[in-house]
């Protein structure tokens, strides 16, 4: 019982954990302007991401050695190094962008304005990072987070033609208006929000966090491979949602009022307010994801201590370079940006980020040295390598799309 | 000395004819007991044509997989092999900055050998 | 582009089949393969630094060995080139080592170590001054 209760709370925790801010706001933006015919970005980017957060959890569980450790001894302190700062940038950007996520869902709860939530949020963030348990935050952001299946519950009520939807889905093409290149970014877009690299670095460090062993690969493989493909559906109904209300009122969406107007619409303000639960558990969850990894990137790469399961006192410099982080990312909304367009640019420098995370996990899980008989196999590799040629073209086509695009306009 | 020193350094014959780069320092735990494990000697040194990418270790190991990206960089380095220490003139002990044209050079009638790892 | 010789500049065929050397008595390690760049623990598992860069040194019988794990400002110049001053190189010797694998692990506690100053510095200035600093988690 306790056993099924276990395999169950994972597998909830990373629905609920799958959604982030930037997965909330690129889909809604989609939806609203392609309707559903980048789903298939989303179901490559989710089979992506369970991939290689499968791989780089089995990596940490049986070696003992978390992403940015690998990313370090394997690429040298050079490329290392480049992928560390662009990491960094683009984890404390999408850091930035969840606590203005989290004030801006509370500014929707409350009327109250969201510059006056920001300081709030960054120091709730601060607080949990300082003093809770990373198993408690985990499994209680991410059953919070569940409640994001109302976006689910409201497309069924907005009672849309479901052979329309399905149609735009199995023959995607590029809706009347929009550009072709345009198109292309937004998968882009989508892409780098289902794959951003603070995955694996909270998904890998999480593993040494719970002490994961070799025993323990086979729950986490189950985590990931039944959790992220229904967060993933979630990701799709927010999707469906915007396609159903904004597409053919060719209205664009800008704000967080608008991602949730379609579940007000279908099921009044129980609905909503469920939707800003969600929503807000959602962004506090990755916030403190984000937070955290940027903690362990550095920690890893620069070999300090680092841990929740570690008194703060002893780990100091990883409960500075966190607190550093949230600060900044807490300064940097109170200058006024708008939390959405952070977002926006944040999922884009994912997608640039990501090849250089991704080599090292897919050497090293074939290493002998490391996995013993939990190498990977040879299905795995194969997919493995067709996904660092997707990465690589996604990365390479992120700036001259964005370029192209005046970044989506 | 530092490793970082001996890294990436070009290498050169005795008639100044370039070989490659130094992409790794082999060493053996059998120098003299120091602590718990025997000092590692400097053993030999790694030399390839190119010094991109061997970090990877696959020309060195008969690790296999994934089988692409294997043979892709055990391509890039085929014609690497092991020079031992014994056949390379010391540089200067000199402990300044190595400028960047201070190649390693080795001694006339030096041995080129396999540079795989031995299986443990 | 990280430097190459261009194929027709190549000493020697690419795919000649080179003798084996002889066998060496002890644990063989590649540097940059097995020990550059990788994480350093103390005896109780506590991360203590990354590896950095290595010190070498020959004795009076021409025998060259590693002396030194170092770290620190090390890492700075093997990115951007140069060479910190002997006297900013963190030390740890060697004779501490009581493990190599895919960590290298220290017989001894990592507290004492020079190369931990700034973790102990915010604690005693910062980390641990913050109330709950010094607590577990809840």
């Amino acid at each position: 019982m306790k056993k099924i209760f276990a395999v169950a709370l994972g597998v909830l925790t990373a629905i609920g954990g799958f959604v982030d801010i930037g997965d909330l706001v690129t889909n809604a933006v989609v939806g609203a302007r392609f309707g559903m015919s980048l789903v298939w970005v989303v179901l490559v980017g989710v089979v992506g991401i369970c991939l290689f957060a499968q791989m780089s959890g089995r990596v940490a569980a049986v070696s003992g050695r978390a992403t940015f450790e690998i990313i370090r001894e394997r690429l040298g302190p050079r490329i290392g190094g480049a992928n560390l700062v662009a990491s960094f940038f683009v984890t404390v950007l999408t850091l930035t962008a969840e606590i203005g996520g989290i004030a801006l869902a509370l500014e929707l709860a409350s009327s109250v304005e969201r510059r006056l939530w920001i300081p709030f949020a960054g120091l709730a963030v601060w607080l949990v990072l300082w003093r809770v348990k990373f198993s408690v935050l985990e499994n209680v952001t991410g059953l919070l987070g569940l409640t994001l299946v109302v976006f689910a519950v409201a497309l069924f009520q907005l009672g849309p033609d479901w052979g329309e939807l399905v149609d735009q889905a199995v023959r995607p093409t590029v809706p009347q208006g929009e550009g072709v290149p345009t198109y292309w970014y937004y998968a882009v877009a989508l892409f780098g929000a289902a794959m951003t690299p603070y995955e694996v670095f909270f998904f890998s460090s999480g593993a040494r966090e719970e002490k994961w062993t070799a025993k323990d690969v086979s729950q986490s493989r189950l985590n990931v491979l039944v959790g992220f493909p229904l967060g993933g559906l979630l990701s799709v109904a927010i999707a469906g949602c915007a396609a159903v209300v904004f597409l053919p009122r060719e209205v664009d969406v800008t704000s967080l009022s608008q991602i949730t107007l379609p579940v007000a619409m279908a099921g009044g303000k129980l609905l909503l307010a469920l939707a800003i639960l969600g929503i807000v558990a959602a962004t506090f969850g990755a916030a403190l994801e984000t937070a955290l990894s940027t903690g362990y990137t550095l920690a890893q790469f620069l070999g300090w201590s680092w841990g929740k399961y570690r008194r703060p006192a002893e780990a100091t410099r990883f409960h500075t370079a966190m607190l550093v982080a949230v600060v900044v990312g807490t300064l940097v909304l109170l200058t006024n940006v708008d939390p959405i367009a952070v977002t926006e640019y944040s999922v884009v420098f994912s997608a640039i980020a990501l090849p250089l995370t991704y080599l090292p996990i897919l050497v090293v899980a074939n290493d002998r040295e490391y996995m013993g008989e939990h190498v990977n196999g040879r299905t795995t590799n194969a997919l493995g390598l067709v996904y660092l040629v997707i990465i690589v073209v996604a990365s390479l086509a992120a700036i001259p799309l964005m370029i192209a695009t005046g970044a989506g306009g | 000395m530092l490793l970082s020193d001996l890294l990436d350094a070009p290498v050169r014959d005795s008639d100044g004819r370039a070989l490659g780069y130094v992409v790794d320092v082999r060493l053996v735990l059998d120098g003299p007991l120091d602590g718990v494990l025997a000092a590692p000697r400097l053993h030999g040194l790694l030399v390839s044509p190119r010094t991109g990418t061997s970090f990877l270790g696959y020309e060195r190991t008969d690790e296999n997989s994934p089988a692409l990206l294997a043979r892709w960089l055990r391509h890039r380095h085929r014609g690497t092999f092991l020079v031992l220490w014994s056949d390379v003139v010391r540089p200067d002990h000199a402990p300044g900055p190595r400028d960047d044209e201070q190649a390693v050079t080795l001694r006339g009638g030096y041995h080129r050998w396999d540079p795989a790892l031995p299986r443990p | 582009m990280s430097p190459r010789l261009r194929r027709h500049e190549r000493p020697f065929p690419p795919d000649a089949q080179l003798p084996h050397p002889p066998r060496p008595a002890g644990l063989v390690l590649d540097a940059r393969l097995h020990l550059l760049d990788r994480q350093l623990d103390d005896v109780d598992g506590t991360p203590v630094m990354t590896i950095d860069d290595l010190e070498l040194e020959t004795d009076a019988d021409g025998v060259t060995t590693v002396v030194h794990l170092l770290s620190g400002p090390v890492l700075a110049t093997r990115i951007f080139g140069g060479r910190p001053p002997r006297d900013r190189w963190h030390r740890v010797a060697w004779r501490h080592v009581a493990d190599v694998g895919t960590v290298v692990r220290l017989g001894i506690r990592g507290d004492g170590l020079d190369v931990l100053w700034v973790e102990r510095w915010l604690r005693d200035h910062v980390i641990g001054r913050i109330p709950g600093g010094r607590h577990a988690p809840e």
